[in-house]
């Protein structure tokens, strides 16, 4: 995806920030982590990431996007793992200031990546909408995954 | 910013069935947990029984996130009152919860689905799309 009109106000003030940041901001309003190991987890992650991606300036419309994607993959990790741990943070590129999270699990891992990624393929009882539909709602989306080792996703999006 | 509200562990006696003439009304909390929905239907089923009614208005005004699981139960939902004879309407998604849906490949079935409760109501007074009688009926001023 292309980067276009990049919104001032959260550019300005963000885009001379450290692209890791430090420490002390570990659990601010865009920078966090919470353990999974729980159904009500999920709803935790959901209102976390609302926040941090609100905070960082995204509209309801793409707000909505990532709460969803995390809902999704949140729910993955406690479905398939039974727990892992959820990170969140702002980063930077090329002048554009983004959301990542990163969804880790050391789980029995996805045996077949690309048949996790088809539409409606499951090996659980659910839609198989999680993998698919969370790329097509992030702008970037990375799954490393290895059988009976764990599954790290990274899905980022771009503030335009 | 907003603040982080501490994370309520919902149970199933927050969920309201209300009954409205010979039809039940249930709003789905804002941001249900995954037993809050699963209890969500169970009461829906249990009361399309015991107060004998022939349809049901699921509210979902006021919910911000339908993913995946959400979405699988409301459609089961929906399919499980129509076997046990009843109709069912989804009133209120909010504009940014249709998009997203759209975008995730939810489609909630054939699911009927409504502006709002006002029309959701309207809707199941009419008979159901692909009946014979299908067709509009007056129903006097709104």
């Amino acid at each position: 995806m292309t980067a276009m009109n990049p919104k001032a106000f959260p550019l300005a003030e963000l885009a001379g920030q450290p692209q890791s940041p430090p420490e002390a901001a570990f659990h601010s309003a865009s920078g966090g982590e919470l353990p999974i190991t729980s159904e009500s987890d999920i709803i935790a992650t959901r209102q976390a990431v609302r926040n941090a991606a609100a905070a960082l300036g995204f509209g309801l419309i793409d707000v909505t996007r990532i709460v969803t994607a995390a809902s999704e993959l949140t729910r993955n990790i406690y479905v398939y793992a039974g727990s892992g741990i959820v990170r969140w943070r702002s980063v930077a590129k090329a002048g554009l200031v983004g959301l990542e999270l990163t969804f880790e699990d050391h789980g029995p891992g996805i045996p077949d990546v690309q048949k996790a990624m088809e539409p409606g393929f499951t090996t659980g009882r659910g839609m198989g909408l999680g993998l698919p539909g969370s790329k097509r709602l992030m702008d970037e989306m990375t799954i490393q995954s290895a059988a009976g080792q764990g599954t790290t996703i990274e899905i980022r999006k771009w503030l335009r | 910013m907003s603040v982080r509200l501490p994370s309520v562990n919902m149970s199933s006696e927050n969920i309201a069935v209300l009954k409205v003439q010979d039809v039940l009304l249930v709003s789905v909390p804002p941001d249900p947990d995954d037993p809050t929905v699963s209890a969500l239907q169970e009461r829906v089923l249990e009361a399309m029984t015991r107060h004998d009614a022939r349809g049901l208005v699921l509210d979902i005004s006021t919910v911000q996130t339908l993913d995946s699981f959400f979405a699988r139960v409301v459609t089961e939902t929906v399919q499980m009152v129509a076997l046990m004879g009843g109709r069912t309407v989804v009133a209120g998604m909010r504009p940014s919860v249709a998009v997203i849906a759209t975008q995730l490949g939810l489609t909630l079935g054939h699911t009927e689905t409504a502006l709002d409760v006002d029309r959701a109501f309207e809707r199941l007074r009419g008979p159901a799309p692909g009946s014979p009688a299908a067709r509009p009926i007056p129903h006097g001023p709104r």
